[in-house]
């Protein structure tokens, strides 16, 4: 790494609320709404950019375009109802997602999950992370400029490698991506016969393609100039923005969950903790990259060593089943692949619902980062710098 | 939590020791800021999320014939990223249906978009917010759909 990657930048930070009338310019300010629907926002997203000549002088972002209530729906639905919809949250990493809220249930029914249910969850969460990874990775290939990424070549290799994440969740589940497998006390489906084999072959696959991607990107030429210096988040402001995850530790924000607050089975593992200091585009790229070879690591680890036992903690409910909570509430964070996934959850005092249940999306602070990150930079940076933050909108809205 | 930090946080709310909590501490309203500002400075540096539970006045009945009035209470999140264990704190304050706590955007610049959120939603203010527009609902929407007895049944304008 040369030594311009090294130096940690003086934070420069720009008033995210400027008056335009404080705004002297020459020229004329145009205004240019990207989005709802632009290709960069992985999803329906609106910035409003504010423009003098091509430099951003003011972003403004407007969410909200695929909020569909799913807190307002949780209050009506039986807790163990709930997993299904959490699917559809962060649509990239359901299994994460479905997890994170049968945990905090869990925490208040006071329910344990079995050792063998928990290691389950583990490999499940890691694999669900690589193929998150590489969609991530994928697209900003594309966001970037094609020509870097040989048109849309990495893009389609990453989704080639994802689909065979895919195939193994469909043998173990029967679906391709919105699961349904995690329950409020374990998982619903046992691994199959020769599952395990078939991970394995996977993982050679996808490390080979990640060897590809490697070789394409990171010390290209092209790539360093489009990445490197580009939308800098310093240390203290993704610290206060909440953007923990390897957005953060692009930022040098030294936080994992998996290691500092673990829950699964990951306190009986050693989860390596890629951190850059920089805090650009490059090495957001990066530090996913890095965390992508480290799941893939964890999951040998894993899947080699499934304890025996039962997978849930009583029968796996098929059905909707009525789980008793008496009043208390509780707050549940876990990694996912986009930083802390937060289930606050306010149990009814009777009742088998939640009275309220707070999802903290870590998309929304990544989002919410924006109006920091784009001003002072050429509107061409604005499509990168959105590509790294990869954002899923499904879970910004929710 | 440390000890020194409970002492800090007992002698700002006037409390025992005892009584302070990592989860769930119920502070008044205008010890909200302070508190904010004590566990920033204490490492408590990364800002984790704020939610606002609505309760309606529970209808009056023999057993509790003065129930306790309308409130909306506000728990904020804060997480100490420390390598190795990595803690949180959380605290409510409780203001009435109409009312507003403080805001943290000047501690924590992730407190703007979350205030507005829970503003939108739930219909709580947040007092020295600089941008305290609606996140999720059109501007011209009725009403705050996270409040308890806000009717999911009925039509809306202009969906259904």
């Amino acid at each position: 790494m040369s030594s311009l990657a090294q130096t940690t930048p003086a934070p420069v930070r720009i008033d995210p609320h400027l008056d335009l009338s404080d705004y002297e310019a020459d020229a004329d300010l145009m205004v240019l709404n990207l989005g709802p629907q632009h290709p960069s926002t992985h999803g329906v997203f609106r910035v409003k950019l504010v423009l003098d000549g091509e430099i951003i002088i003011k972003a403004v972002g407007y969410p909200g375009y695929l909020h569909r209530g799913v807190e307002k729906l949780c209050e009506k639905l039986n807790y163990s109802n709930l997993t299904p919809i959490f699917d559809k949250n962060d649509y990239l990493a359901p299994l994460i997602n479905e997890q994170a809220v049968n945990m905090a249930i869990e925490q208040l029914a006071g329910i344990e999950v079995p050792r063998r249910g928990r290691w389950l969850r583990t490999l499940l969460a890691e694999l669900q992370r690589i193929a998150s990874h590489l969609v991530a990775l994928g697209t900003f290939t594309l966001d970037v400029g094609g020509a870097i990424g040989g048109g849309s070549t990495l893009f389609l290799w990453c989704f080639r490698d994802r689909e065979l994440l895919l195939d193994l969740f469909e043998q173990l589940t029967g679906c391709r991506f919105h699961y349904n497998t995690t329950c409020v006390g374990g998982q619903r489906h046992d691994v199959p016969a020769g599952w395990d084999a078939g991970v394995l072959a996977a993982l050679e696959q996808i490390e080979r393609g990640l060897l590809e991607l490697d070789s394409f990107m990171v010390d290209n030429p092209i790539f360093i100039d489009r990445t490197r210096g580009v939308g800098v988040l310093d240390h203290d402001l993704a610290l206060q923005l909440g953007v923990h995850g390897p957005i953060g530790r692009a930022s040098g924000v030294d936080l994992d969950l998996r290691r500092d607050a673990p829950y699964h089975c990951y306190d009986e593992l050693e989860v390596p903790v890629p951190v850059r200091t920089a805090g650009d585009v490059e090495a957001r790229f990066q530090v996913r990259l890095a965390e992508t070879r480290a799941s893939i690591g964890l999951v040998r680890q894993l899947v080699q060593g499934i304890p025996e036992g039962p997978i849930n903690a009583g029968k796996p409910n098929t059905g909707p089943t009525t789980i008793k909570i008496k009043g208390g509430s509780c707050y549940v964070g876990v990694e996912s692949p986009r930083g802390e996934l937060g289930t606050y959850l306010v149990a009814s005092p009777k009742g088998p619902n939640p009275w309220r249940l707070k999802i903290r999306p870590p998309s929304l602070h990544a989002v919410a980062a924006i109006p920091w990150l784009l001003p002072g930079h050429n509107l061409s940076d604005a499509v990168a710098i959105l590509g790294s933050l990869d954002p899923v909108m499904g879970e910004v809205d929710r | 939590m440390t000890a020194e930090l409970r002492a800090v946080i007992a002698e700002l709310l006037d409390l025992d020791a005892d009584a302070v909590t990592d989860f769930g501490l119920l502070v008044p309203a205008d010890s909200h800021l302070a508190l904010a500002e004590t566990l920033q400075t204490h490492g408590y540096t990364a800002y984790v999320t704020v939610v606002a539970t609505h309760f309606p006045q529970a209808k009056a009945t023999k057993k509790n014939p003065e129930p306790d009035p309308a409130c909306i209470e506000v728990a904020t999140v804060l997480r100490r990223p420390a390598k190795g264990t990595s803690l949180t704190f959380s605290w409510r304050v409780r203001v009435p249906e109409d009312g507003a706590v403080d805001s943290l955007v000047a501690l924590f610049a992730g407190a703007d978009w979350q205030e507005r959120e829970q503003f939108d939603l739930v219909g709580v203010g947040f007092d020295g917010h600089p941008d305290l527009r609606r996140l999720m609902m059109p501007d011209d929407w009725p009403g705050h759909p996270l409040r308890r007895d806000y009717a999911i049944e009925t039509a809306h304008h202009p969906w259904r």
